[in-house]
């Protein structure tokens, strides 16, 4: 893509995130929002060899539970194929943690360490060796980076007249982010171009926009997006990845049907 | 039997809250909604994996 678009932070976390973007087509939104969540690689246990489980659970639900623990997955160091061994041996009475997993290489860990994987009573033990694969969320749901990605249309509030005089306003809902184009009608110190979201007047219109009647609109190109990861990367590297995915497989596609 | 490493419907983990949830709403006394809010367990799909689940190790331990 030779344009350029214009990504502005509406809010920013590691974890979770909201961001415009501006410039781009419904079908390049979305096409982010699906590489995003099954094209962006990370690391999940795959297999466990099992040493000795004497918990109250079957081998395959701990394995189970050990391939939803989300791992950190640092950029450009894992090929897709590659393996990570971990390791885990934790004696009753306790709870062995996700914490308790001892990883073979320092930059693979456990992105959560409080998760319980198995409570232990007197005399039971879990001993296992598990193997964290690289793979992306098309083979597997554990190996999803993002984790309730959506996008939606950023939407401007055009004021169309006045609500009828001595009747109860409805309340007016709406979620997700408004562009400010009627800042001299609206509660508060508004101004044009401001981005504001909803949940700042309770999600109800009404509160904004007192005794007025209101039009709601898409603004064209522009996308608000959500976007959660499950720890494993950050947010800013979830989405850098998942573009740099899409680009890939643009120019493959490109240098696959040139003459 | 163990409460879900991940929520069913989103995937977000949501196993790291559920002792402190444990400890604050179900031994404590606290009010579940706001301990929910308080953890940052947003989505009620999420919220219904914490609140309806119920450990049953100790329920079944001694019948290994
Ligand atoms: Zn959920």
């Amino acid at each position: 893509m030779a344009e350029e678009y214009d990504v502005e932070f509406i809010e920013r976390g590691d974890r979770s995130a909201r961001f415009l973007v501006r410039g781009v087509t419904p079908a390049f939104a979305n096409g982010i929002r699906r590489a995003m969540i099954a094209d962006v690689p990370t690391l999940s246990v795959d297999s466990v060899r099992v040493i000795e489980n004497s918990s109250v659970m079957f081998d395959e639900q701990i394995a189970h539970r050990l391939g939803m623990v989300p791992l950190t997955t640092p950029e450009g160091e894992f090929e897709e194929g590659d393996v990570v061994t971990l390791s885990i041996d934790v004696k009753g009475p306790s709870t062995a943690y996700s914490g308790d997993l001892v990883s073979g290489d320092s930059v693979v860990e456990p992105a959560d360490d409080n998760i319980p994987i198995i409570d232990l009573k007197d005399d039971q033990r879990l001993e296992l060796e598990a193997e964290a694969v690289l793979d992306s969320g098309k083979s597997h749901a554990k190996h999803q980076g993002g984790v309730a990605v959506g996008y939606r249309h950023l939407q401007y509030v055009d004021v169309v007249g006045d609500a009828a005089e001595f009747e109860e306003q409805e309340p007016n809902i709406l979620r997700g982010v408004i562009e400010e184009r009627a800042a001299e009608h609206a509660e508060g110190n508004a101004v044009n171009g401001d981005l504001v979201p909803t949940e700042e007047f309770d999600n109800d219109l009404t509160n904004r926009y007192p005794g007025k009647e209101v039009e709601v609109n898409d603004v064209s190109n522009a996308f608000v997006f959500d976007v959660e990861t499950d720890g494993s990367l950050t947010v800013e590297e979830l989405v850098s990845r998942a573009v740099g995915s899409l680009e890939d497989r643009a120019t493959e596609l490109r240098e696959a049907v040139q003459l | 039997m163990m409460v879900p490493v991940r929520c069913f419907t989103c995937g977000n983990v949501v196993g790291e809250h559920w002792e402190e949830f444990k400890a604050r709403a179900r031994e404590g006394d606290e009010d579940p909604e706001a301990v929910l809010d308080d953890l940052g367990v947003e989505r009620h799909c999420c919220r219904r994996m914490i609140v309806s689940h119920k450990d049953l190790v100790d329920i079944v331990s001694p019948y290994q």
